[in-house]
C-alpha cells in the first residue's frame, strides 16, 4: 500500500466520509466559504428533494 | 486586557526574551539561546511567526465571532494535529511584522470580531512576540489564550491582566496516554497547575478534547478533576476529533456517537458547567 499523502504548509484537506459528512481540517477563510456553499446546496436540496439526501456538511476548526 | 498590564506588556516581552536566552518557556527547558538564533524542540528562534488569521464562528458561543491568529511552532508533538505542517519548520516562514498584525486585528474588529484568539501550534512558545503585539494595540480587545497549557510558571505570570479567557485544550490524562498522544509524561501535572493558576486571574474554559477510545482513561478523569478541584469552571466538550492519515499512537477512527453520549452523561452527573 502506498504511504498516505503528507500535508504541506499551504495545502488544504477536505474529507468526505462514508456517511456523507464533509470534514475540513483547520479551515481558512476560503475553505469556510466552500463549507457555507455546501451547506447552502444542502439546504436547497432539502427544499427541492425532501427525503433522500446526505447529511449537511460540517467543518472542523480546532487548531493545534 | 487591563490597562496596567497593557502598559507593562513591553517590559514583560523583554523579560520573556531574556528567558529565551537559555529557553525555559516550557517544561522541556531546552536551554537553547533562541535570541541568538538557536532552536530547541519547538523549532523557533526568538521571533513569532503567524501563519494564518481568520474570523471563525466555530468556537464556543461566548467567543464568536473570534479572530483566530495562528502562530507556528509547538512544544508538543501530537500525531493528530490538524496544523502539524506549519509546526515542523516554523522558521521557514517569514515573520509577520507586529504593525501588520495590528492592522489585521483592527480590520477583524471592524468586521465584528468579539475576541482575539491566540493559538498555534502553542502560543506560549511565541509569547515574547505576542506580548509585543499586545503592547502595541491601541484598542480594547478581549484576548483569548487558546493553548495546550504546557508552559512554565513564568508564562502565566506575564499573561496576568492581559488575557481575558484561557481556552485550555486537554486531550489526555493517563500518563501512558499522554506519552503516546502528546509526547510528554508530565503533561497532566503541568496542565492542571497552569489551569489552576489561570483561574486565579481570568475566565477559563477547559476544553475536553474527547479522543476515540480514551473516554474512561482520559476524558472521564479530566472531568472528575474539574468537578473536584475546579468547581464552577466552564467546560466545553469537543467531539470533533479528526484522525490523521497515518498514525502510530493517535486513534485512527472518528469518535463514535456512543462515546460522546457517555461523556455528556458523565459531565451531567458531575454537575459540570458545560458551555457550547
Amino acid at each position: 500500500m502506498s504511504k498516505a499523502y503528507k500535508r504541506k504548509a499551504g495545502d488544504f484537506e477536505i474529507r468526505i466520509l462514508p456517511d456523507g459528512r464533509v470534514v475540513m481540517l483547520a479551515p481558512d477563510e476560503a475553505m469556510m466559504e466552500v463549507a457555507r456553499a455546501i451547506e447552502g446546496q444542502e439546504n436547497h436540496s432539502e427544499q427541492t428533494d425532501e427525503g433522500n439526501h446526505d447529511k449537511s456538511a460540517s467543518a472542523d476548526g480546532t487548531g493545534g | 486586557m487591563q490597562a496596567e498590564a497593557h502598559r507593562q506588556a513591553r517590559q514583560r516581552a523583554a523579560r520573556m526574551r531574556e528567558l529565551m536566552r537559555a529557553c525555559r518557556l516550557c517544561p522541556r527547558e531546552c536551554g537553547v539561546d533562541r535570541v541568538a538564533g538557536e532552536r530547541g524542540f519547538c523549532g523557533l528562534d526568538a521571533r513569532a511567526r503567524c501563519f494564518r488569521e481568520v474570523l471563525h464562528f466555530g468556537e464556543e458561543r461566548e467567543l464568536v465571532p473570534s479572530h483566530q491568529v495562528y502562530f507556528a511552532g509547538c512544544n508538543l508533538w501530537c500525531e493528530c494535529c490538524t496544523v502539524a505542517e506549519w509546526n515542523e519548520s516554523p522558521c521557514d516562514m517569514e515573520p509577520i511584522a507586529p504593525e501588520k498584525l495590528i492592522e489585521l486585528i483592527r480590520r477583524r474588529r471592524a468586521e465584528g470580531a468579539r475576541t482575539l484568539n491566540l493559538l498555534g501550534g502553542e502560543p506560549a512558545v511565541s509569547v515574547a512576540g505576542i506580548l509585543e503585539v499586545l503592547a502595541a494595540l491601541d484598542c480594547e480587545v478581549s484576548v483569548v489564550w487558546n493553548s495546550n497549557m504546557y508552559y512554565s510558571r513564568a508564562v502565566d505570570e506575564v499573561l496576568r491582566g492581559l488575557v481575558d479567557v484561557f481556552l485550555a485544550d486537554v486531550k489526555c490524562c493517563a500518563r501512558k496516554c499522554c506519552e503516546m498522544l502528546v509526547g510528554v509524561g508530565d503533561y497532566v501535572e503541568t496542565v492542571r497547575r497552569n489551569i489552576a493558576l489561570a483561574a486565579e486571574h481570568a475566565d477559563v474554559i477547559v476544553r475536553v478534547i474527547v479522543m476515540p477510545g480514551h473516554v474512561d482513561c482520559c476524558a472521564g478523569p479530566t472531568m472528575r478533576w474539574v468537578a473536584e478541584k475546579m468547581k464552577g469552571v466552564k467546560v466545553s466538550l469537543r467531539g470533533d476529533y479528526v484522525p490523521p492519515a497515518e498514525s502510530v499512537y493517535a486513534p485512527r477512527s472518528y469518535l463514535e456517537h456512543g462515546e460522546m453520549e457517555a461523556v455528556r452523561r458523565t459531565a451531567a452527573e458531575y454537575g459540570l458547567n458545560v458551555v457550547t
